[in-house]
């Protein structure tokens, strides 16, 4: 048996062997010609790397994407490669040209994944970084870059609790709450540009978004990485034929849900006849700017050679609320400009964006909402000499008055310039100096007309004006040195080490006058109001900076491409610590093994890519404000010095020489896995973190103390969670490709301590409820408790006149005065434990549908607007609805209890597109695409309220607060041509 | 080729050093705030700090929307309360326990005078301490100054003392800042002969009372200070100090602590002027906290506890009110009719609008309005706190008040705001009635609780002022009507809204055994000390609870 199997072998051997040479023989060599573009923007990719597969013999792509080859036959097959594209394979064919399309992609161990200080690719990535290149951002009219990616990172949580109100931002939070007082959010990092402003992004001008989860990746941004890191890259200079790029949409909006009061008839049937004004008006209409249109445009350019290349663009954009007096109009540029000589040594990146945007501040309060709702539906707006009625109920005004007597405006400009110059030593090491400013600036104005209720009430009648300039500076200097070299074969190193120096300035000027005889100045002669002559106007200047220095270091190591592990070290000082610990350390080591590289895996057929990776990396936060380690002299009002009122000077604070960075030590184990052919894909990961020395203003032994408080580092917190991505290809033909991608995480928060020893504090409280009543905190922590934990009565139905019933902490039943502080106890809480999302992308032919699901789950909401205005008491203001329905029953003051508190859970049907890409055979248009985008389309839930989703960052979570910004439904039309 | 690469490696570390050694200094640059080093240039800088805690007792000395000293000596006790009037007020209970006297270890009303006092006390420690480093001699100053200003800084402290003893009986002393960490509470014997230290040692280093001191503390303030340690030195230390309560007395009416008019002090005879918006020329106060809002911009905000959300508009003032404190309605009742200070303290009945605040086109306009359960209606004051619109009757109670519910101040009035003086009202500390009840208070409890002519002498020069010429002779006190019970009384009447209620009742000894309005007798004298708060006793291990009180 033996002796025939070698026998056997040998002779099969020798006939492919002969076979080999006779197809070599007679094969005949051909030359394929042919063309390498995009298949999105069909521009032509230079440096594409063809290849005849399975051989070293292979070309490059030409500038204007073109190439030729020489393939022995028919049969053979090219391979076409490029960074950043799915590789494909062609077949050479019997024709002479052949032109190729390659599909960018996100999904392969190849991509380049940003992480700060440089890129890695995702094959050597072994911390939990999502990346998310601009194929897979939201669609759609967006307020702010961080849209684009709401729902897409499993643990990052974006709210805008003002929905779509463009004057206002989203709260951002990663993996649960990390800080007490200081910031908890992730520091945003453009193109380099630590704390980047997200005013310089427009949606077409980002190339990817690269989110560092976790402590082991974080940690090169040392004091600043708690929060974790969302790096932002700016589309690049690309060489290559020019391009011209357009992109625009126009969006509408309308309201979701409107809140459900008692119409005029209905007031009038509850209340008093003296309350009946004669009129019956809709106030909540008058406030929604129902033609609102928002348009928005962005015109680039892109060319230049492989040795100087540049990028320009150009947007202009007018966003509309839903509220009247509710908009901002901006636009601005962003230019790169990249360029290599010195034979290829020394590259020079410029970037300059600037931003100009004007805004309406007035309207879109939520206090004028919170008049909608309830002020007094018969009365009338204005009265029949066109005088403007104000109601005399506690916490009236009329808000079109308002909209129509004041004026609040903002003008502002931010820019942002960064260079940097890259010297490669020689090969494989580089050195290389960075430096950015920013600067943001803005002016406020402020004018109330003497017809005013403020004017009328407050300043005698005079007018009201009110300026103040801001002026926010950073200057940025970081030099970096790196060599990568790959040892005996085996071994891949990397290494990298840096210093980087940030200098930060606030500055602002402002003064009010009142009194002013005309209206015709507004607030452009400011010095004309009498107020100023009697000595009550008002003035105010004030400056902060502060100082982050840090020299940092990371080393790459991968053994056989297989075992690969990553250190970072950053010791890094900020002017803001105590005298005693200005400087910490920062480090982290991650590990990863890619399983898919060993033999014995890769027997498995199923199975394309497999890596466990797991870290522990050390960070900190240092976002808190300026000076708190000092003891200052505040000013205390004035007292009469030998008839002379000068202001007095005391300590405003205690002194904490000792105060320092909050600390977290994070691990995180995960795994990343693709399977059947990359078509089902995923990423697992476990955290584990424990945020200590939170620095908070414990409570200070008082005496001895001055003040009661001192800022110092007592707190800890730990989060734990697991987040999961999966990404599916359930069908993919030539005509029709469906991609689902579902995010799912849990997170669990807990207050572990408040306490170091020598100073702590015995509960912390957030979520004041509003007058009137004073009705206390909602939210209380305590040591050993979750965050977020609602604190209040126990509702035990009413007594037979409608009173409240509440328990006592012994079971038995009382009214709302017999309760005290030992009848409270944990009724709820409104951090969701669960977040989820479910994206689907179904390629048609030509046609392409996003269908974007969300949700968050497993937490209460409470429903301050049930509280207030669905409660008889709150005549002769009006009421919701509800009143008069589910809360009958009730006739006594509002009480806050677990009464109000409601399931949150809740899915959005967040995003739909339809968009159609045009293949046009001409020469003028490379691209073309049209797509029609709703957003918040529907929302499935059991909240009774406006809308479930409201703050769940930071420690004042689940509060649907009184006056509501409206939810809304928004359709938007977009068009985007390459030429 | 092999040099060029050396060349190049050298250059470029070098760049990259030259960058990492650039600036290592983590300084923070002050701009808008100011330390201690870079301060006390100057006489007016000295003073801004030697000021500072005069300025601070604005927020616990004085009703001005801060739960401090004045708050619960005043809300404890049998005069004003706070009552919850719909859904305004409730407050989470404060106020209600504040007047059944149930507040606990964990209570705001606890916490926050220990807070705001101990700060204005720290302030003290803070400047003598910072004072001691200057070199008076180089800004200009002299010895005496320093002497001078140091006293006054001790005998500042020492009042503050004298309050914190009031509310919380024992409790640390501290006279440098931060030292010890967490120190022991002491007896109140000890903090009393603390105190009384204190002020002797200092008293006399004061300037005497002139109008170049208003708002300072004064011999004469120092005087009243000391008088009211020993008036009340049998219920804080079990010894009775009489003798030396009469002999500060005396001190104070003889001028020997100075005046704010002439050389002696006087009483006014028209019993609006200590409180009027000029009251810092009234001879009759001793000690008040000196506020300008015209010049100064520092004005004695009671509007927000004290008035009705559209009292202001009876006054034609510019500071609106929360609807909070009102007149027990028996206290409203312990006044006569006839007794001026009843007509021109209290306010009850129909309000009018300030004519200048009436809209000229609508001739109806002319009284203030409700905005709850009487909006749009005429706002009518009653000296009930119950249910009136919903038909109520009887005594009514703390949930029980709307918002019409109580008498209600107007003891300091601000004047229209086209009043030059407009709000420039100091509040009073120590005024020389005050001085005068003290004395014959501690002449009558000398004779065995029983009043003497020079007693009732004393108390009657003050009360005449309160009655029209033809009303006083029936209203005049002799030795037999003066009884302890009517004294008690006559002080409520006199020193409503001062702040100082509490205090005469724990002397009287009601505090605890009388029942008012809704407030039942608790027949436990735990209650005449407030609890040292939890959250100091979480901080502070050394700390030991007040008697009867379980943290």
């Amino acid at each position: 048996m033996k002796k025939r199997s070698t026998f056997l072998k040998r002779v099969s051997w020798l006939g492919m062997m002969l076979l080999l040479t006779a197809s070599l023989a007679f094969a005949q060599n051909r030359t394929i010609k042919g063309k390498v573009v995009d298949a999105k923007d069909r521009s032509p990719l230079p440096g594409v790397t063809v290849k005849l597969k399975d051989t070293n013999t292979g070309t490059q792509t030409t500038t204007d994407g073109s190439f030729s080859i020489t393939v022995p036959a028919a049969s053979a097959v090219l391979e076409f490669s490029f960074i950043g594209y799915e590789t494909k394979e062609v077949p050479a064919g019997s024709g002479g040209n052949l032109n190729v399309e390659l599909n960018l992609s996100s999904r392969t161990l190849n991509d380049v994944v940003v992480v700060g200080y440089g890129t890695l690719k995702k094959r050597e990535i072994t911390s939990a970084v999502t990346s998310i290149k601009a194929e897979d951002f939201n669609q759609g009219g967006t307020r702010n870059a961080m849209d684009l990616i709401q729902g897409k990172v499993a643990g990052l949580s974006i709210t805008r609790t003002s929905g779509n109100n463009p004057n206002s931002g989203a709260s951002l939070q990663l993996r649960g709450v990390t800080s007490l007082n200081g910031s908890n959010g992730p520091l945003i990092v453009i193109d380099g540009i630590p704390g980047g402003n997200l005013d310089l992004l427009t949606q077409d001008d980002i190339a990817s978004i690269d989110v560092l989860r976790d402590g082991s990746a974080a940690a090169i941004y040392g004091t600043r990485g708690n929060g974790g890191v969302i790096l932002v890259t700016t589309k690049k200079g690309r060489s290559g034929t020019p391009q011209f790029n357009y992109s625009t949409y126009v969006q509408r909006e309308a309201i979701a849900k409107r809140p459900d009061i008692l119409s005029a008839e209905e007031y009038k049937s509850l209340t008093t006849p003296v309350n009946n004004l004669g009129a019956d008006v809709d106030l909540y209409s008058m406030l929604i700017n129902k033609n609102n249109t928002s348009h928005y445009h962005n015109f680039s350019a892109t060319g230049g050679t492989d040795k100087s290349n540049y990028r320009a663009s150009i947007y202009y954009s007018d966003a509309e609320g839903i509220a009247i007096r509710n908009n901002r109009k901006q636009y601005g540029g962003r230019l790169n400009i990249n360029q290599t000589g010195l034979q290829g040594k020394l590259t020079l990146q410029l970037n300059l964006a600037t931003n100009f945007n004007k805004a309406d501040l007035l309207g879109g309060s939520s206090g004028d909402f919170e008049q909608a709702v309830q002020r007094n539906p018969t009365a009338p707006i204005k009265n029949p000499d066109g005088t403007f009625v104000e109601t005399t109920a506690y916490n009236n005004y009329n808000p079109v008055a308002r909209l129509s007597q004041e004026l609040s405006e903002r003008d502002q400009q931010t820019t942002s310039g960064d260079a940097k110059a890259t010297l490669e030593v020689i090969k494989g090491l580089r050195i290389s100096a960075f430096g950015a400013l920013m600067r943001n600036s803005w002016n406020d104005r402020q004018y109330r007309v003497r017809a005013s209720r403020s004017s009328q009430n407050d300043y005698q009648g005079g007018g009201y004006a009110y300026k103040r300039n801001d002026l926010v500076n950073n200057r940025i200097f970081e030099s970096t040195i790196d060599y990568t070299r790959t040892f005996a074969i085996d071994h891949d190193v990397t290494v990298l080490g840096g210093y980087s120096y940030q200098y930060a300035t606030g500055e602002n000027f402002s003064a009010n006058n009142a009194g002013f005889l005309t209206d015709a100045f507004q607030d452009w002669n400011l010095g004309n109001g009498v107020y100023l002559t009697q000595g009550k106007a008002g003035m105010g200047s004030n400056k902060e900076d502060n100082t982050l220095i840090a020299f940092f270091g990371r080393v790459n190591y991968a053994f056989r491409k297989k075992y690969i592990a990553q250190f970072i070290l950053r010791h890094e000082g900020s002017s803001r610590f105590g005298a005693n610990n200005k400087w910490g350390n920062f480090p982290a080591a991650s590990l990863g093994w890619l399983l898919s590289e060993e033999d014995f895996v890769k027997r498995i057929p199923f199975i394309n890519e497999l890596k466990l990776r797991g870290g522990f990396g050390v960070t900190g936060n240092d976002g808190f404000g300026n000076y708190l380690s000092q003891v200052m002299l505040s000013t205390g009002g004035t007292y009469l010095q030998n008839g002379v009122w000068y202001q007095t000077y005391g300590p405003s604070k205690n002194p904490n020489p000792d105060l320092r960075w909050e600390k977290k030590q994070e691990w995180n184990i995960g795994v990343d896995f693709s399977l059947f052919n990359n078509r089902l894909g995923g990423t697992i990961d476990l955290y584990n973190r424990r945020t200590v020395d939170l620095a908070i203003n414990a409570t200070a032994q008082l005496p001895p103390f001055v003040t009661e408080s001192l800022f110092t580092n007592v707190g800890t917190v730990s989060n734990k969670g697991v987040e999961v991505i999966i990404n599916a290809i359930p069908v993919q033909t030539k005509q029709l490709t469906w991609r689902t991608d579902v995010t799912f995480n849990n997170q669990n928060n807990k207050l572990v301590s408040l306490s170091n020893g020598k100073y702590s504090i015995n509960v912390m409280e957030f979520g004041g409820l509003p007058s009137p009543g004073a009705l206390g905190n909602a939210i209380r922590i305590v040591e050993g408790g979750s965050i977020g934990n609602f604190y209040g009565k126990r509702f035990a139905g009413f007594t037979d006149d409608g009173k409240w019933l509440f328990y006592k902490k012994d079971g038995s039943k009382g009214q709302a005065a017999d309760m005290t502080e030992e009848d409270k106890t944990i009724i709820g809480n409104g951090v969701p434990k669960f977040m989820a999302s479910w994206s689907n992308n179904v390629r048609y032919k030509n046609f392409d549908l996003t269908v974007f699901f969300r949700g968050k789950f497993g937490y209460q909401l409470l429903n301050l607007q049930e509280l207030y205005f669905a409660n008889k008491k709150w005549l002769p203001n009006n009421l919701l609805k509800s009143a008069t329905t589910r809360h009958a029953k009730l006739d006594d003051a509002p009480q806050y209890s677990d009464y109000y508190l409601e399931n949150g859970n809740f899915v959005k049907l967040d995003n739909i597109t339809l968009g159609y890409n045009f293949k046009l055979n001409t020469p003028y248009i490379r691209s073309l695409r049209v797509y029609a985008t709703g957003r918040n389309m529907a929302t499935f839930t059991r909240y009774s309220g406006l809308d479930p989703e409201l703050e769940d960052n930071g420690l004042t979570t689940g509060i649907d607060s009184r006056g509501f910004y409206p939810r809304t439904r928004s359709w938007a039309l977009g068009l985007q041509i390459g030429f | 080729m092999k040099t060029m690469k050396k060349t190049y490696i050298t250059l470029g570390l070098a760049a990259v050093l030259a960058g990492m050694n650039a600036c290592t200094n983590l300084d923070e640059n002050v701009y808008s705030q100011v330390n201690a080093d870079k301060f006390y240039n100057n006489r007016q800088e000295v003073m801004a700090a030697v000021l500072r805690p005069f300025t601070h007792a604005n927020a616990w000395a004085a009703p001005t929307g801060q739960v401090g000293y004045w708050r619960v000596n005043e809300l404890s006790a049998d005069q004003l309360a706070w009552p919850q009037k719909g859904r305004h007020g409730y407050d989470g209970g404060d106020w209600i326990r504040l007047h059944q006297h149930t507040w606990t270890v964990d209570d705001p009303n606890a916490w926050n005078p220990w807070r705001l006092m101990f700060w204005g006390m720290g302030f003290c420690n803070n400047t003598i301490a910072d004072l001691q480093k200057v070199d008076f001699k180089k800004i200009g100053m002299t010895d005496q100054d320093k002497a001078s200003i140091i006293a006054e800084t001790k005998v500042l402290r020492a009042w503050h003392y004298l309050k914190l003893m009031d509310l919380y009986g024992n409790i640390p002393i501290i006279t440098t800042v931060g030292e010890p960490l967490s120190p022991p509470n002491k007896p109140r014997a000890e903090v009393w002969a603390f105190i009384e230290k204190e002020l002797k040692d200092n008293v006399e280093l004061l300037q005497p009372l002139a109008p170049a001191m208003v708002g300072r503390v004064s011999k004469a303030g120092g005087y009243a200070m000391l008088v009211e340690l020993y008036l009340n030195a049998q219920e804080w230390t079990g010894t009775p100090k009489w003798d030396e309560c009469i002999t500060y007395c005396d001190k104070i009416i003889n001028g020997d602590g100075g005046s704010l008019k002439g050389t002696v002090p006087a009483l006014e005879t028209d019993i609006t002027k200590p409180f009027n918006n000029v009251n810092h020329t009234s001879p009759e106060n001793l000690f008040q906290i000196a506020y300008d809002y015209t010049v100064g911009n520092f004005r004695f905000g009671w509007n927000g506890d004290l008035w009705h959300y559209n009292q202001r508009f009876a006054y034609n003032a510019t500071f609106g009110g929360n609807n909070g404190i009102v007149v027990i309605p028996t206290a409203f009742d312990a006044f006569e009719d006839k007794d001026l200070r009843k007509s021109n303290w209290l306010l009850i009945g129909l309000q009018y609008k300030h004519p200048a605040m009436r809209n000229p086109s609508d001739p109806a306009d002319t009284v203030l309005r409700g905005t709850e359960e009487y909006n749009g209606k005429p706002l009518i004051f009653v000296k009930e706190i119950r249910r009136n619109s919903e038909g109520e009757t009887g005594e009514g109670g703390m949930t029980r008040g709307e918002e019409n519910s109580g008498a209600r101040f107007a003891k300091y009035l601000s004047g229209p705001q086209t009043d030059p003086n407009y709000w420039n009202n100091d509040f009073v500390l120590y005024r020389l009635a005050e001085i005068y009840y003290n004395k014959a208070e501690a002449i009558m409890r000398k004779n065995g609780n029983v009043a003497t002519q020079p007693a009732v002498d004393l108390v009657n020069a003050v009360r005449k002022r309160a009655f029209s010429a033809a009303d006083w002779p029936a209203k005049a006190y002799t030795t037999a009507t003066l009884t302890m019970d009517e004294f008690l009384a006559e002080r409520g009447r006199e020193f409503i809204f001062e702040g100082k209620r509490r205090s005469d009742l724990i002397r009287f000894g009601k505090f605890t055994t009388k029942t008012w309005w809704d407030h039942p007798a608790s027949n436990n004298d735990k209650w005449k000390i407030f609890p040292i708060p939890r959250r100091q006793m979480v901080a502070n291990p050394s700390l030991k609870q007040n008697p009867g009180y379980v943290d």
